[in-house]
């Protein structure tokens, strides 16, 4: 809502600046969201009269007039069309600098000396026309300044109000509040003692409300309608809050809601078949060419304005161009009504048709505003359009019902408030802001709020009134009084915070993605189209095809974070993401929604760790397995297994680098290097590899039990043993047969080479393994270990086909 | 044996007198002190000496003994120390070579704020609960006092699934979600991600909040004051200045506005501010009855208050971010800032 601080001070004596009062409205809950000075940096323009005007010696679309500026005359070269002898406009002399910031100089145009510039409305920032210079034909005051000859300074002031206060849409509303805490009044042009009666009666037309989404609805039928253009102090108005003025009557129209907040529509009388006006729901089949020139399907619960045979507007939305007032128009029926909220935005939003009539019914118009602002736009339709009204009208006002009493408890006040009010003190209040109150006990208060304050009804609403009117920041700040108890806990929040933890201790950063993505991506990881992760909630009314699902997976987000970073040379990349992934549900039902946690490795080992001492090693995969292992035995997790099951290879992953990842049994995710072509597609030109967990699933697994065990007291014996064994042996498979033996004094197994080629024959590896030998009863010697140790040395020979390597 | 043990004390105590190279110490050790040397033969003669005379030269020897390692462990400590002070400054370690970091990694800016928030309401008594994303059109507006046809509706520029689903718009309905399944007194916050189809410089299309709510008995506007007090001075700082101004949720009445001083210009008027010193952090107001009729609390007996904050602005007024968008853009450079 946008009003001028003129505007304003029109009606209300206004005691402060315009920025005391964007102040005030914003702490009264009118929150201010621009202040403006409008039409500024016209120093130098001057109202000037053109004495003459020759055609220029060498240019033919150019014009030399003689300009007469005070008592001086000078010399204008101009290109208008308009330009004519006897004009009174605008001249910008030299020095002067104009709204877009040119700076105007005394020059020559083609030979021409021009001594400033004849200009526009547009050269000066007043509206958008450029069609000739400015016709000032109601002001000849030559060499006046022309800011102050137009009275254009102004500030415009815009507040963001809340759908709670529609009164406030209008001038008078904000006059209104700005008033109460001004410690004035209000004055309107037209106030309810000056609304003549309407009877109906004698009337050359009929209103028939047929529906009780229309509570009121007035008209009156002017005659000798001169259509014009408005006068400059309306379409200066107009102009000030960003509004086309179009022609007097429409301009008159829009200047009455913007002052009153009272929507109103203007008919060309003769349009309108039968001279009938019926309030009706649409008709199956029905449509409409509203004013926008877009033609309207009608369904039946759209209330539309009527005629003895169509409809002719949408009732609150959009006036029809069947009826529309136009150059020709001479007899004029105003409407000024009022359309039931839900009813106005069910079809406002049906028709996809938002307007400033539609907002204010939406929110709320004061059911005993209608004939006020009808009085005050047909006085204006006289003065501007040279009207004359037809006496008599209609006011249909059945709909309208009185707003009740409400009871207002002073001890439920103080109890919710925290304060301590005296029944006095807000009897004051509230009368203040013409709310009518009165003592009924004791501690309660009968109050009938006026019919502008549609959103006073219940006791609630005035409680906040009170508070509002004494100022939040009067309200103490004290400690609610709870009882003490213990916070509950989520353990799958605590779950994520020490996987959190654990990721960035091993260097990774958190990245966060938009929960929707693009259904592209999914293609681009080659998923078969049966892949249950293709079946992803779908929005309605997505901002763009690339953000039109809900992710089935974070790996393609973390992928495209890879390579935006490649892309700016940070190619060390060590990123996670905790986040949901949706799955549609049946129908109507909520997806599921299940947390997991993603990380991608790319580039070297240790991102940002000293080259110097740690050299460029890149990561492989055995680092993404080493995070896994690492973090889930962190949490507190044993029995951590990997399936390096081919046949179940993720088609985005390298086969022979791929394991799912159980615990205790259970899957819960894998890792892998990306396919080298998968990461083509994102645009990715370096190797990345990934890990990825179920949470959910981790948090129904069982933790370790924490147990303590006595600490040895005896020492522990380290021997070597190196194999050469087949290049398919699988070195786990080694360890785990030397785990599992069954020989009791094993404390650990360490594998600390692995070797191929020098005197290794092709095909073989030699692999290197420390055994932790260690009793709990002795000191072991080496007559006890001996035995052991072969017994090892014969697994690793006969299950692996292993050869000896003397260490 | 005196004199024996006299000439033996006078060549150690010449020999070790000589003695100046650290290498050459554990042959004089060995020469007169060891297992193998002349002394320790002396000693062991003592028992063959006349049993009255056994005493005195006992102790002698004794003496002897004790005095000589003292002026051995003398001596060490004396050459170690000369070559200490010789060697010293020859090292080849540089100290201006960096140590061998590893790099910690970081939660993001966003996750960072929202756990610093949690942690000041859970410092509180206040417990944690998270909501679905995609939430019914019940929990995300009826149940709030938000019917079909309301114009708070347009406050919400809402991500629809279906006709009942929608990518919830705040974090609000968790106070129907719990308020439903449990009794005051209640403390309570819900953080987690929010949708509004809108992008631009200030607004992403999905954003974090913090919503938080407190039932009971006789709670008062006044404790909402006190409480949100108590959080803005821990988020900020003491000294930062808080005004509360009116404003409208369906959910809440009365409702507030909360400002606090611009922390970029303290509050004298900034682009930051645009210009009124003040700046937006939350909202927050008493829970309407409505909304307690709609989870069977009876209004008259329980009162309480109800906040959200957004969870990037606050970062942003922390951090001095200047663009939202950047939030999700994952760029290291960016991540590693905070």
């Amino acid at each position: 809502m946008k009003f001028t601080f003129d505007w304003l001070r029109q009606f209300v004596d206004v005691n402060i600046t315009p920025g005391e009062l964007a102040d005030r409205l914003t702490m009264a809950g009118l929150e201010v969201d621009a202040l403006e000075e409008i039409f500024g940096g016209l120093d130098g323009v001057k109202v000037a009269e053109i004495l003459s005007v020759s055609p220029h010696p060498d240019a033919d679309r150019l014009v030399v007039c003689q300009v007469a500026v005070g008592g001086e005359k000078v010399q204008i070269v101009c290109g208008a069309p308009n330009a004519r002898a006897g004009l009174f406009s605008a001249l910008a002399l030299p020095g002067a600098v104009l709204p877009s910031g040119m700076t105007i100089k005394k020059s020559k145009i083609r030979g021409q000396v021009s001594h400033g510039m004849l200009c526009s409305e547009k050269d000066l920032g007043i509206s958008d026309s450029h069609s000739g210079i400015m016709e000032l034909t109601w002001l000849h005051e030559s060499g006046a300044d022309l800011a102050q000859a137009l009275e254009l300074k102004d500030t415009v002031i815009e507040v963001d109000l809340t759908p709670n206060r529609p009164d406030c849409a209008s001038v008078m509303g904000i006059g209104r509040e700005s008033a109460a805490f001004c410690g004035t009044s209000l004055n309107p042009p037209v106030t309810v003692h000056d609304i003549p009666r309407l009877t109906g009666e004698n009337c050359e037309f009929s209103v028939t409300v047929e529906h009780g989404d229309c509570p009121r609805y007035a008209a009156r039928l002017l005659k000798n309608v001169k259509i014009g253009p408005s006068p400059w102090w309306l379409k200066k108005r107009l102009l000030a809050v960003g509004q086309r003025p179009i022609n007097n009557v429409v301009d008159v129209t829009n200047f009455v809601m913007l002052e009153y907040g009272q929507p109103l529509h203007a008919f060309d009388f003769k349009k309108l078949h039968g001279g009938v006006i019926v309030v009706r729901r649409a008709r199956a089949g029905e449509s409409l060419v509203t004013l926008d020139n877009v033609e309207r399907t009608l369904d039946s619960d759209m209330l539309m304005i009527c005629d003895a045979e169509r409809p002719v507007a949408v009732a609150g939305v959009m006036g029809g161009a069947n009826s529309e007032v136009d150059a020709n128009t001479t007899e004029v029926l105003l409407e000024s009504a009022c359309f039931a909220p839900v009813s106005v935005r069910r079809t406002a939003r049906r028709l996809n048709l938002a307007t400033e009539a539609s907002y204010r019914f939406e929110r709320g118009v004061d059911p005993q505003l209608p004939p006020i602002a009808m009085e005050r736009a047909v006085r204006l339709l006289c003065e501007v359009a040279g009207a004359e009204v037809v006496a008599n009208g209609v006011d249909c006002a059945e709909g309208v019902k009185n707003n009740e009493p409400i009871t207002l408890r002073v001890n439920r006040t103080n109890d919710l408030l925290g304060y301590d009010f005296s029944i006095d003190e807000i009897t004051a209040m509230l009368s203040a802001i013409e709310i009518a109150v009165q003592p009924f006990s004791d501690d309660t208060l009968l109050v009938t709020p006026p019919s502008f304050r549609v959103d006073l009804e219940r006791e609630i609403d005035l409680i906040e009134e009170v508070a509002r009117l004494k100022g939040y920041n009067e309200f103490p700040q004290t400690m609610p009084l709870v009882p003490m108890s213990a916070a509950w806990q989520d353990p799958a929040r605590k779950l994520r915070q020490d996987v959190s933890a654990a990721m960035t201790a091993l260097g990774f950063y958190e990245a966060i993605n938009y929960s929707f993505v693009n259904p592209r991506h999914l293609d681009m990881l080659g998923l078969a189209e049966d892949d249950a992760r293709k079946k992803m909630v779908q929005l309605l009314n997505p901002l763009a095809e690339d953000q039109s699902v809900l992710r089935s997976m974070l790996l393609p987000g973390l992928l495209d974070n890879v390579r935006r970073n490649v892309n700016y040379q940070v190619a060390d990349i060590r990123l996670f993401e905790i986040g949901k992934c949706f799955v549609p549900g049946t129908g109507l039902e909520q997806p599921e929604e299940s947390t997991y946690l993603t990380a991608v490795l790319s580039g070297r080992r240790l991102p940002g760790a000293p080259l110097l001492h740690m050299g460029e090693g890149k990561c492989d995969i055995y680092d993404v397995k080493g995070v896994i292992e690492t973090l889930l035995a962190g949490l507190g997790f044993s029995g951590i297994d990997f399936d390096l099951a081919r046949e179940a290879v993720e088609p985005y992953c390298e086969t022979d680098t791929f394991a799912r990842v159980s615990v205790q049994g259970k899957s819960l995710g894998c890792f892998a290097r990306i396919d080298k072509k998968v990461l083509t597609d994102f645009g990715i030109k370096q190797d990345v590899y990934f890990l990825n967990l179920h949470l959910d699933a981790l948090l129904a697994v069982a933790k370790d039990t924490k147990q303590f065990t006595s600490l040895p007291k005896f020492p522990s014996v380290k021997w070597d043993i190196a194999v050469v064994v087949p290049e398919q042996v699988r070195v786990g498979e080694m360890v785990e047969s030397i785990l599992h033996s069954g020989i009791s004094l094993i404390e650990q197994v360490e594998l600390f080479d692995v070797f191929r080629g020098g005197a290794i024959s092709k095909g073989m590896k030699s692999v290197a393994i420390k055994v932790t030998y260690r009793s709990a009863e002795q000191t072991l010697d080496d007559e006890t270990v001996v035995l052991e140790h072969q017994k090892i040395i014969d697994i690793l020979l006969t299950h692996f086909d292993g050869q000896l390597r003397e260490v | 044996m005196e004199e024996e043990l006299l000439r033996l004390q006078n060549e150690a105590c010449r020999d070790l007198a000589a003695l100046n190279d650290l290498k050459d110490l554990e042959p004089f050790r060995v020469q007169y002190l060891g297992r193998k040397s002349e002394f320790t033969g002396l000693m062991r003669k003592l028992g063959q000496v006349a049993a009255e005379e056994r005493p005195r030269l006992g102790k002698l020897a004794n003496d002897i003994k004790v005095d000589l390692e003292d002026q051995f462990a003398s001596k060490k400590t004396e050459l170690e120390e000369a070559v200490r002070i010789k060697t010293s400054g020859t090292s080849t370690v540089d100290l201006t070579l960096p140590g061998r970091t590893y790099s910690l990694g970081k939660l993001h800016p966003v996750t960072q704020i929202m756990e610093e928030i949690c942690a000041i309401f859970e410092g509180m008594g206040f417990g944690v609960a998270e909501g679905p994303d995609v939430e019914t059109d019940f929990y995300n507006f009826e149940a709030l006092n938000i019917p079909k046809h309301h114009p708070a509706r347009d406050m919400h520029d809402t991500f629809y699934i279906n006709e009942s689903l929608l990518l919830r718009t705040h974090t609000s309905p968790m106070q129907a979600r719990i308020m439903e399944n449990r009794q005051p007194p209640l403390r309570m916050i819900a953080p987690g991600k929010v949708y509004r189809c809108d992008s631009d410089i200030t607004h992403t299309p999905m954003f974090h909040q913090v919503e938080g709510f407190l039932v009971d008995r006789k709670v008062s506007f006044a404790d909402l004051r006190g409480v949100l007090g108590v959080f803005i001075a821990r988020m900020f700082d003491e000294r930062t200045a808080i005004r509360a101004r009116p404003s409208f949720f369906p959910f809440t009445e009365p409702s507030a506005e909360i400002d606090i001083a611009c922390v970029i210009c303290r509050g004298k008027g900034c682009r930051v501010c645009k210009q009124t010193g003040w700046l937006e952090i939350l909202g927050a107001g008493m829970i309407d009855p409505e909304v307690f009729k709609q989870v069977g609390y009876d209004p008259e007996e329980y009162s309480g208050f109800a906040f959200g904050l957004g969870v990037e602005r606050i970062a942003m007024l922390k951090y001095g971010i200047n663009d939202i968008r950047l939030y999700y853009e994952n760029d290291l450079r960016f991540l590693s800032q905070f």
